[in-house]
C-alpha cells in the first residue's frame, strides 16, 4: 500500500467523505494465482512469482487499495502448521492443514509454539524480508501483521464440529486452547511489528465468529479478540464473511475499525449494529456478482449497493468477503468504473 | 404407553441432552439424557417408530429456532449429538427392516474442504429424519463419491462446502456423477453456495440449512 492509499484508509476509517467511494479488496491466494497465470504451488514456492503477480495487480489497477497488500501466506496452513498441523499442497488446488487434536483431552499437552522458528511462519516471514526492498521500491510499504484468528485456528486443529460442542460440553477445555492460541497469535503479530516497523495495523480472518449465538461469543471470541486487538496501531481489520449479525455489535469494543463481511447483510444495517464506528469493506456478493456477473450485472449491482447507501462516510466499495477465484480484469475495471460513475 | 417419556425424549434433542454426564444444558444437569431415555423407551417396548417421531418433532423445533437466529450452531451441533445417542440404539431396528430407512443419502465435503459443521449438521438430522445416511466424511474426492453411487444405487447425494475457494471441486464432482449416473439426484449446499451457483453446476437443488435438505430429500423420495 501507498503512503497516499494509507492515507486515504485512515481518512475514511476517521469518518471523512471521499468522492469518489475508494475501493478495496482483499487480495491472496484464492485469487491471485490464476489471475496472474500461474499454479498455485508456484504462487507459493517461488518469491519471484508471488512478488509479480502482486506487482501486476497493484499495478494493472493503481487506483485500488489491495488489503493487506503482499500478503505472504500459505493459505489456510500458515497458522496451524506452527502447532505440527500436517499440510498437504495439492499442485493447482488450495492447500489445507489437517487436524493434530483428537480429543479434548490432549488439548493441554499442545505444545506453546514459537512463531520464531516454527512451521511455515519463518518463511513466511522471511519472504516478505527478502522481498521488502523491492516492494518499496515500487512505492509500497508493509503495513499490516495478519494471521488468522483464535476461533479459526482452533477449529483447524480440532476440526470445526469437534471444537464447537467441545466449548458446549467442556467449556474449560475450549477455553484452554483458545488462551494458547491467542499467546501464540499474539506473539505471531508482535514479531510481526518487530520486523517492519512501518506496520501500523493488525489484519485478523476468522469467520467462526459467525457461528455462535452472543452468549457463547460474548465467553470464546470477545475476550480473545479484544485482547488481540489491543495494540498501539491506526488499523484493526477483520474478516468474517460467515453470519455477522451477532458479532458486529461488538465490534467498536473490541477495537475493530475496518469490516469486511459477508453480503448477506446490508451495509445500512451493518452501520447501525456497528453504532457507526467502523469503516465497513463490502459488500457486492463475490462470487455470483463480481467474479460471474456479466458487465452489467455488475454495474447495475454497484450502482445499487451505492445508491441504497444512507451515508457514504466510513465505507470502501469492495465485495463481501476476500476477492474469489475468476475474478476477471475486466470485472475488476467495470466495477471500479461503476464506483467512480456513481 | 409412558408418553411422558416419549415427549421427554424430544425435548433431550431439542435441548440437546445427550446423556446423564453432560453438562450441557446448563438447566438440565443430572437429568437423563436422550441415550438413557432411549434405552428406557424401548426395554418398556415402546416402538422405534414413536421414538423416531419424538426426535424428528424435537428436530424440528431446533430446526425452526434455527432458522429464526434463536440458536446458533453450537445448540444444533448438541441436538445433532443427542439424536445421534439415540440413533445408536435404534440401528438394529434399521438393519432388521423394522423400521424402514427412506432412502439412502450419501453426503461428504468436497475434495480440498475440511470444513465438517454444515456436512454434519446435515447428515445428523437427516439421519433424524429417518434416511439412511453414507457419511463420506470430509475432503472427499470426486472418485470416492463415484464409488459410493455405484455401491448405493438410488441414493441421493449430498456436497458440503465452506470455503469459496473449493466451490470448484463441487462443481467437478456434480459434473462426473452426472456423468456417469444421469438420474442420481444431487443437493449442495455450504456458506458460499446460492439457488443460482447449484444451478450452474448442474446439481438438483440448494439448501441453505438442515431443514431445507429434509425438505428437499423428502420431496424428492415422494415423486
Amino acid at each position: 500500500m501507498t503512503d497516499k492509499q494509507w492515507e486515504t484508509l485512515l481518512k475514511v476509517i476517521n469518518g471523512e467523505t471521499i468522492d469518489p467511494i475508494p475501493v478495496g479488496f482483499i487480495i491472496d491466494s484464492p485469487w491471485l494465482p490464476n489471475w496472474y497465470g500461474i499454479k498455485i504451488i508456484d504462487y507459493f514456492s517461488s518469491e519471484e512469482l508471488w512478488l509479480k503477480a502482486n506487482l501486476k495487480a497493484i499495478n494493472d489497477f493503481p487506483e485500488v487499495i489491495f488489503l493487506p497488500g503482499f500478503w505472504s501466506e500459505f493459505g489456510m496452513c500458515t497458522e496451524p502448521s506452527a502447532f505440527g498441523a500436517r499440510t498437504t499442497f495439492p499442485p493447482d488446488e488450495f492447500p489445507f492443514a489437517h487436524k493434530v487434536i483428537n480429543s479434548s483431552d490432549e488439548i493441554d499437552d499442545l505444545v506453546q509454539p514459537d512463531p520464531r522458528n516454527d512451521g511455515l511462519l519463518p518463511f513466511v516471514l522471511n519472504r516478505l524480508k527478502l522481498v521488502q526492498p523491492k516492494i518499496e521500491s515500487a512505492g509500497h510499504k508493509i503495513r499490516f501483521a495478519v494471521a488468522r484468528g483464535p476461533l479459526n485456528i482452533a477449529s483447524y486443529l480440532m476440526g470445526s464440529t469437534e471444537f464447537l460442542t467441545t466449548m458446549m460440553m467442556q467449556p474449560d477445555k475450549a477455553e484452554t486452547l483458545l488462551k494458547k492460541i491467542t499467546t501464540y497469535l499474539k506473539d505471531w503479530l508482535h514479531l510481526q511489528m518487530e520486523t517492519f516497523p512501518s506496520i501500523d495495523g493488525i489484519f485478523l480472518l476468522d469467520d467462526i465468529i459467525g457461528f455462535m449465538g452472543e452468549a457463547e461469543f460474548k465467553t470464546f471470541g470477545l475476550p480473545y479478540f479484544k485482547e488481540l486487538f489491543n495494540e498501539n496501531v491506526s488499523v484493526k481489520f477483520l474478516h468474517n464473511d460467515a453470519p455477522c449479525r451477532v458479532s458486529a455489535p461488538f465490534l467498536p469494543e473490541i477495537g475493530v475499525n475496518l469490516f469486511n463481511m459477508g453480503f448477506d447483510v446490508p451495509l445500512n444495517e451493518l452501520k447501525k449494529l456497528t453504532q457507526n464506528k467502523v469503516t465497513l469493506l463490502g459488500n457486492i456478493p463475490p462470487r455470483d456478482v463480481l467474479a460471474s456477473g456479466s458487465i452489467e450485472q455488475l454495474t447495475q449491482a454497484t450502482s445499487d449497493l451505492i445508491n441504497s447507501l444512507e451515508d457514504k462516510s466510513k465505507i470502501i466499495m469492495s465485495c463481501g468477503g476476500g476477492m474469489p477465484p475468476e475474478v476477471s480484469t475486466e470485472n475488476i475495471t467495470a466495477f471500479i468504473k461503476a464506483v467512480k460513475n456513481n | 404407553m409412558n408418553e411422558a417419556l416419549i415427549t421427554q425424549i424430544g425435548i433431550c434433542i431439542e435441548k440437546g441432552k445427550v446423556n446423564k454426564a453432560s453438562p450441557y444444558p446448563g438447566d438440565m444437569i443430572g437429568q437423563e439424557g436422550s441415550d438413557e431415555l432411549t434405552r428406557q423407551a424401548l426395554s418398556e417396548g415402546i416402538g422405534p417408530d414413536l421414538i423416531l417421531q419424538a426426535c424428528n418433532s424435537g428436530m424440528q423445533r431446533i430446526g425452526e429456532r434455527f432458522s429464526r437466529n434463536e440458536v446458533f450452531v453450537p445448540e444444533l451441533l448438541m441436538a445433532a449429538k443427542s439424536m445421534n445417542a439415540v440413533m445408536a440404539h435404534l440401528k438394529p431396528y434399521f438393519q432388521t427392516g423394522t423400521v424402514k430407512a427412506k432412502g439412502k443419502f450419501v453426503i461428504g465435503t468436497v475434495a480440498g474442504d475440511l470444513h465438517d459443521i454444515g456436512k454434519n449438521l446435515v447428515s445428523m438430522v437427516v439421519e433424524g429424519n429417518g434416511w439412511e445416511v453414507i457419511d463420506l466424511g470430509v475432503d472427499v474426492k470426486t472418485a470416492k463419491f463415484v464409488d459410493s453411487v455405484k455401491a448405493n444405487p438410488g441414493c441421493i447425494v449430498g456436497l458440503s462446502a465452506l470455503l469459496t475457494t473449493t466451490m470448484a471441486n463441487m462443481a467437478k464432482t456434480v459434473q462426473e456423477i452426472k456423468n456417469q449416473f444421469p438420474d442420481t439426484v444431487v443437493i449442495v449446499g455450504g456458506a458460499p453456495l446460492s439457488t443460482k451457483a447449484a444451478e450452474q453446476m448442474k446439481a438438483d437443488g440448494y439448501a441453505s440449512d438442515p431443514q431445507g435438505a429434509v425438505a428437499f430429500l423428502n420431496k424428492v423420495s415422494r415423486n
